[in-house]
């Protein structure tokens, strides 16, 4: 699990950190910046894949390995904090836990210049001990001799790197021998926990439709192979039940089951079955198969570390969002998955747990400096004694927590 | 038209589960199975106060229309509540009041009690049941479903309606003023 994110130098964010739970929540006006807190996720994930800088700012196209990659909003030239030197270096650094035995601490630092296209500096930590580190090459930012060391102790050398890659991933296709052993196992659980977040923002158009594939063990960002995720759901008898728990607890009517029918060729279209009525997905709502979709990512067998979802309450209806903080909660909670999630529904602010205020974040924007602030709702002074008279959620529709930043 | 009835809780994010199955088994065997149960959820009440200080409110701008008001709190502070009904009937509102023993995760736990660490007589004077009792109880025996397995177990519970009634008697009493109350036409 990602523990803390530190943001330098990135967008609309001049010095950020957030200290993060299992389930993470994003809120505050238009352009206040919680998607650029996002789009560094997506810079993050970028360099867990071990993409070269312009693919992932820019975006990279499809290929014989890849699916496409999707760039940043804005691009590289958008991606330097815009009210500053550009030619201070952007930095990420993150802290967390690997999924081992010992859920092990990690650290990890890398700055790089969007505007050069280069990584500068980049330091990776377990446990209290160093991984590599590899500093800024002295007095010639367009080298590509790299001072690297292994180990506190360890004098370093300097090593030939590519500036537009991220250096954990050169080494492990180099397989230098210092760098490989414990090392690469420790090298590949850090940027695994990077690389391995999915974004869900279903679009009902594909999630009427028929799916390509026959079973899929995680679906599409936009809902690509839905019905074939619900296949793959329902073969166990235990998981097909807990999911349609949550749709027996959104329809009025009772659903008594969920599945797929099967196409001219074996695809998979989804079906849900209220009192002996087979309602296919062409014919279910909107926001039904919205819903079927989010509560179905966090059922997936091949759950992702990080679920990010944008403005998770569109398409459903207000009284049903008590559903989607619950259902969050208890996946989240069970360690399922880590959930980052931005909304602009009162509603889903008043179901949260006043313990749930520390992971609950204001998003502002400084109108001088253009600079974000991300702040806890924990940290607002006065909100937990106001919000023993007041509901939050009135205090959030009216700007109240906006004023009182 | 379906007979009406709205659920006050202490708070519902989780009660509801609980409660709401209980009613309408209640409201079906007195013969009202159709009877459209709503959890008050606007305002989101938080403690028994918040619940009662609703009550009192504007409250009855929204829901007056309902016939019947269930106001089912945890059992301390709750132990007599026949002002409140007295002042909202006033109102034109009938309210029933019914606290748990000690708290309404009894109910849920009345039909599990083979599966309980400690006698039913000591769960139902038990200070800290939902934190030392009921979350390790629906740990142990919840889903990864809605309600974390809150209203399945509650189903499973009033498979045994007569029974979950003889050891929580604030039940059996409210279903007793219910009959009485709906035989007199409502």
């Amino acid at each position: 699990m990602i523990e803390q994110i530190t943001i330098k130098n990135f967008k609309s964010f001049k010095d950020v950190t957030l200290k993060l739970g299992p389930l993470n929540i994003f809120i505050g006006t238009n352009a206040s910046g919680k998607s650029n807190f996002f789009d560094a996720l997506r810079v993050l994930q970028g360099i867990g894949y071990g993409f070269t800088l312009s693919e992932i700012l820019d975006g990279k196209p499809k290929s014989a390995t890849s699916e496409v990659w999707e760039g940043i909003r804005g691009g590289s030239v958008g991606a330097a904090f815009a009210f500053d030197d550009a030619d201070k270096p952007t930095v990420f650094e993150v802290t967390g836990r690997l999924p081992d035995q010992h859920n092990t601490g990690f650290e990890f630092t890398i700055a790089f210049s969007a505007q050069e296209g280069h990584f500068r500096e980049e330091r990776m930590s377990v446990s209290g001990k160093l991984i590599y580190d590899r500093a800024r090459a002295p007095n010639d930012k367009w080298s590509r001799e790299f001072f690297v060391r292994f180990s506190d102790k360890d004098s370093g050398g300097m090593f030939s790197v590519d500036q537009d890659r991220p250096t954990w991933t050169q080494m492990l296709r180099r397989g230098d021998p210092r760098s490989m052993g414990g090392r690469a196992e420790r090298i590949e659980q850090v940027t695994r926990i990077l690389a391995d977040m999915q974004r869900i923002d279903p679009s009902p158009a594909l999630l009427h439709a028929y799916s390509q594939a026959y079973e899929i063990k995680r679906m599409g960002e936009h809902g690509e192979n839905f019905a074939a995720l619900i296949r793959m759901i329902c073969k166990d008898p235990e998981t097909k039940e807990a999911y349609l728990s949550w749709l027996r607890e959104l329809r009025p009517r009772d659903v008594d089951d969920v599945g797929t029918v099967s196409g001219a060729i074996g695809e998979p279209l989804l079906m849900m079955r209220e009192r002996n009525h087979e309602w296919l997905a062409p014919s279910l709502s909107d926001g039904t198969l919205r819903f079927a979709a989010l509560a179905a990512a966090f059922f997936q067998p091949d759950m992702p570390r990080v679920l990010t979802i944008e403005e998770i309450e569109n398409g459903i209806h207000a009284s049903r969002l008590r559903l989607l903080v619950e259902l969050m909660r208890s996946q989240t909670a069970a360690g399922k998955t880590q959930a980052m999630v931005t909304t602009h529904s009162p509603v889903v602010l008043a179901w949260l747990k006043p313990e749930e205020y520390a992971t609950t974040f204001y998003c502002k924007r400084d109108e001088e400096t253009g600079e974000s602030r991300i702040v806890p709702l924990s940290e607002i002074p006065r909100l937990q004694e106001i919000v023993s008279k007041q509901p939050i959620s009135d205090l959030f529709a009216e700007g109240w927590l906006e004023e009182a930043l | 038209m379906s007979f009406q009835v709205l659920i006050i809780p202490e708070d519902p994010t989780y009660n509801g589960y609980i409660l709401k199955p209980i009613v309408e088994r209640m409201l079906a065997e007195l013969g009202k199975p159709n009877a459209h149960v709503v959890i008050l959820t606007n305002p989101k009440t938080h403690g028994y106060a918040h619940a009662v200080s609703a009550i009192r409110g504007d409250l009855i701008e929204r829901y007056g229309h309902f016939p019947l008001w269930l106001f089912l709190p945890d059992g301390d502070p709750a132990s007599n509540l026949g002002w409140l009904e007295s002042e909202l009937s006033g109102r034109g509102v009938h309210l029933f009041c019914c606290a748990a023993q000690p708290e309404v995760e009894a109910w849920l736990l009345a039909g599990h009690r083979d599966d309980l660490p400690i006698p039913w007589a000591d769960v139902r004077q038990h200070r800290r049941l939902k934190e030392d009792v009921f979350e390790p109880f629906l740990k142990q025996f919840g889903d990864g479903g809605a309600s974390g397995g809150r209203k399945r177990l509650t189903c499973e519970t009033l498979a045994k309606y007569r029974g979950l009634l003889s050891v929580c008697p604030e039940l059996a009493e409210l279903e007793e003023r219910l009959r009485v109350f709906l035989a007199q036409g409502a």
